[in-house]
């Protein structure tokens, strides 16, 4: 029998493996409780779910080299400011109403999706909305309908109507409003936000 | 500090991440080759394809603007593509010494 | 036993549960193609199937197919083999039969839910019943309970069955693997209105999947393989295992980085996702070497021809497929562009067609021959073996074709949409009106048909292979002892 080296032995491998990955495990789980407590809903990085209460900007942040959004003075969604509790409420009706609908099936949530329709990151800033007093309109009239106030852009793609109600609609507004102002590290690139009032 | 690619240098970014690991690749693959069959031409041409891969690694650096931390990355890369197949060329014959 | 006949008394109870899972496995592959070939369409004519078999839908039946179909395959890889590895029986035949008729069943009513009910008003009830709308795991809440039921029983079957029998360092990777893939199902299994949280856990589900336990399950079936088929020293294909699974789990658990660029988590992920995601290709720089030695030092004899030219196209694949398609757009400088474009659809193409749909498939054949008892199944196959031989051909051109189309509308989206379009919706669409996308698109579908072609030869292979075969694959001592 041939003793081998013991850098080449299957008991120093499985030791090697056991512990490599049990690091590794306990890396993964310490970043994971920051990262956590970094991206609660209330943070600088996830702001509260009132922040639908607030214009959002969206704007370089120069010792970041990367734009980053702003919650500005306010301009409640509909016409009223909710509390902290409503405002939750209201987004969480969305965001159910999301996946339900499965928008991801078709859409990208913070990247992450179909690529048959456009990103909804930053689909609250969007040009897409006009200006920013006919957006909310224009938002409702489109999820309620969406194949007659389909725009297309030259493409023949339009979303199917999918029995949005108004109440999910508002839902879904006020999801997308609130997503708008996650700190997303500059994604997606080079965005080009719709004109609000106050900005510089 | 972050600093995303620049327009122009998307493509030659992309194709330089790929040419890193197939060069990582090709390198493991000569020096492999080359000590198994003990011959001296097959283990230059890998040394050949770590040069190749270290200018992919340059490149990829430069065009996305490496600096700071990422220099770590950029040694990781160099220094483990070269040293990993020697290590497990090592482990390789030493593993199979053992008989059962 | 007549050869090559399909014969279950050639296999053992957990075998024949194995063919049953891969049965279906076959036919949800041939699902996941179909409906990605609706959806591929569907960016060529839009009015196709709108309104009835919208794109969604038929995203989501291809995706759900191609996890479950490969799920499906692992579970049956490993009833395949736990009885020899163990020496003993399955403990819990029965059980297992019943935890596959349930799961069969409770697949079966998902995708027609999908298919007819699609979509539900959003309250949390349409989540629990109708579909969950997150990417892969899209399974209702009641499905991802009956799973994990599932999972747990077969979990118990293989963990009971070594525990009867024997352990060995491949069951002891293999046993520890299975608790951390039915645990991180657990991480996806909850609401939560915080979209960042929810896709923080939900890529711990992904992630942790393919890129680490699914990874280190192959590496326990392949080492199975090579003491199995080729007759390679346990001792040694053990150390191997544990050399790969450090390499692999070393680099894979916190690779997990690279999905935490974009979803509002801090900054050091760019670093810690980059670092990790750069030693990523490592492991499968490891196998070049390793597979080179091996190749060089012993002289192997095989007797299954498909099964081995699948297993080359898993090394081909995966190297390929995840390593050099998944590290050239993984540093966040980059990623920053080619992040949700069809860039990541070409890499997830290539990357678990090569890193797991090959393996599955070798497997199918490894299967079929002892099922055939122990039929030859190398060279001088009937008809030359043409229609194995232009399945992997077609199948494997068709996905790197498939690869390589969508590569090119990724990188026209990242550059007019992202690079010079600002990404909005306007730019978004001014990429998919472009002529390269589409032409992108075209030669996807073109490709698409091409691997459906391939798949459709598979089958018709699988069921004739070794049919009219009258060699056996055992020299004429282990026959006899088979037969005694």
């Amino acid at each position: 029998m041939i003793t081998t080296a013991w850098w080449a032995s299957e008991d120093f491998w499985r030791k090697a493996t056991i512990w490599i990955t049990a690091f590794m495990v306990v890396v993964l789980i310490v970043l994971t409780y920051d990262s956590l407590s970094q991206i609660s809903a209330g943070t600088e990085r996830v702001p509260a779910y009132s922040a639908i209460n607030n214009r959002i900007y969206y704007r370089q942040d120069k010792s970041r080299n990367m734009p980053v959004p702003v919650i500005g003075d306010p301009a409640p969604l509909f016409g009223k400011i909710l509390s902290e509790t409503e405002a939750e409420a209201l987004v969480e009706k969305g965001k159910i109403t999301t996946q339900a609908k499965n928008c991801m099936g078709c859409h990208t949530i913070l990247g992450n999706g179909a690529y048959f329709a456009p990103d909804l990151t930053k689909a609250w800033l969007d040009p897409a909305w006009g200006s920013e007093g006919t957006r909310e309109q224009l938002m409702m009239r489109f999820l309620l309908d969406p194949p007659a106030n389909s725009r297309g852009y030259g493409s023949k793609r339009r979303m199917p109507n999918l029995g949005i109600t108004e109440e999910e609609a508002r839902g879904i507004i006020a999801f997308l409003k609130w997503m708008s102002t996650i700190d997303t590290n500059g994604f997606p690139r080079n965005f080009t936000p719709i004109a609000q009032e106050g900005d510089r | 500090m972050f600093e995303p690619v620049e327009i122009q240098n998307i493509l030659v970014a992309t194709m330089a991440g790929a040419l890193v690991v197939m060069f990582g690749a090709l390198y493991a693959l000569g020096f492999a080759m080359g000590k198994l069959n003990k011959q001296p031409g097959m283990l230059r041409a890998a040394y050949g394809a770590y040069a190749a891969l270290s200018v992919s690694v340059f490149v990829l650096a430069y065009t996305l603007n490496l600096n700071g931390i990422w220099w770590g990355v950029t040694l990781t890369m160099l220094i483990g593509y070269l040293l990993a197949p020697q290590a497990i060329w090592k482990l390789s014959v030493k593993t199979h010494e053992f008989s059962d | 036993m007549k050869l090559g006949v399909l014969d279950s008394s050639n296999l053992t109870g957990g075998q024949q549960l194995a063919v049953k899972y891969y049965t279906v496995a076959v036919v949800l592959f041939g699902a996941q193609i179909l409906f990605g070939l609706f959806a591929g369409l569907q960016f060529l004519a839009p009015e196709f199937g709108y309104n009835v078999l919208d794109f969604s839908v038929n995203r989501m039946v291809h995706v759900n197919a191609m996890i479950v179909w490969m799920l499906y395959g692992f579970i049956g890889a490993i009833y395949w083999l736990v009885e020899e590895e163990a020496g003993t029986e399955l403990v819990g035949l029965k059980l297992g039969n019943l935890a596959f008729w349930v799961l069969t069943a409770a697949v079966t009513v998902v995708v027609l839910v999908y298919l007819f009910v699609q979509t539900g008003p959003g309250e949390i009830e349409s989540i629990w019943f109708i579909n969950e709308g997150r990417e892969y795991i899209e399974a209702p809440r009641w499905a991802d309970i009956g799973i994990v039921v599932c999972l747990l029983v077969f979990f118990y079957n293989v963990a009971a069955t070594f525990m009867k029998g024997k352990w060995s360092g491949i069951s002891g990777v293999l046993v520890f693997d299975l608790v951390a893939v039915a645990g991180l199902y657990l991480a996806g299994m909850f609401y939560t209105t915080n979209v960042s949280v929810e896709q923080y856990w939900w890529w711990w589900v992904i992630h942790l999947w393919v890129e680490a336990t699914w990874e280190v399950l192959i590496g326990c079936i392949m080492a199975w393989g090579l003491i199995k088929t080729l007759g390679a020293s346990r001792k040694i294909v053990t150390t191997w295992l544990y050399i790969e699974v450090a390499l692999m789990l070393g680099a894979g658990i916190l690779g997990l980085g690279h999905h935490y660029f974009w979803i509002g988590t801090p900054e050091y992920w760019f670093t810690v996702g980059g670092f990790f995601s750069a030693l990523e290709p490592v492991p499968l720089v490891a196998m070049v070497v390793h597979a080179v030695y091996d190749s060089g030092v012993h002289r192997f004899k095989n007797t299954n021809h498909p099964a081995l030219a699948w297993l080359i196209a898993h090394a081909f694949g995966n190297f390929f497929g995840a390593g050099v398609f998944g590290f050239m757009h993984t540093l966040p400088q980059v990623n920053l562009y080619t992040h949700g474009t069809q860039w990541s659809s070409s890499h997830g193409h290539f990357a678990f067609f090569g890193a797991y749909a090959t393996i599955n498939i070798a497997m199918f054949y490894i299967a079929l021959q002892k099922w055939r008892g122990n039929v030859y199944m190398s060279a001088g196959l009937a008809d030359n073996g043409w229609k194995w031989k232009w399945a992997l051909g077609l199948l494997n051109m068709g996905v790197v074709g498939m690869t390589m189309a969508l590569l090119v509308s990724g990188y026209e989206q990242a550059f007019v949409e992202r690079a010079l379009g600002g990404s909005t919706w306007a730019a978004y669409f001014a990429a998919q009106n472009s002529v390269w996308f589409i032409q992108g698109m075209l030669w996807r579908e073109i490709f698409g048909l091409m691997t459906a072609a391939g798949f459709g030869l598979l089958v018709w292979d699988l069921v004739t292979i070794g049919r009219t075969e009258t060699r056996s694959m055992l020299i004429p001592a282990e026959a006899a002892k088979a037969a005694a």
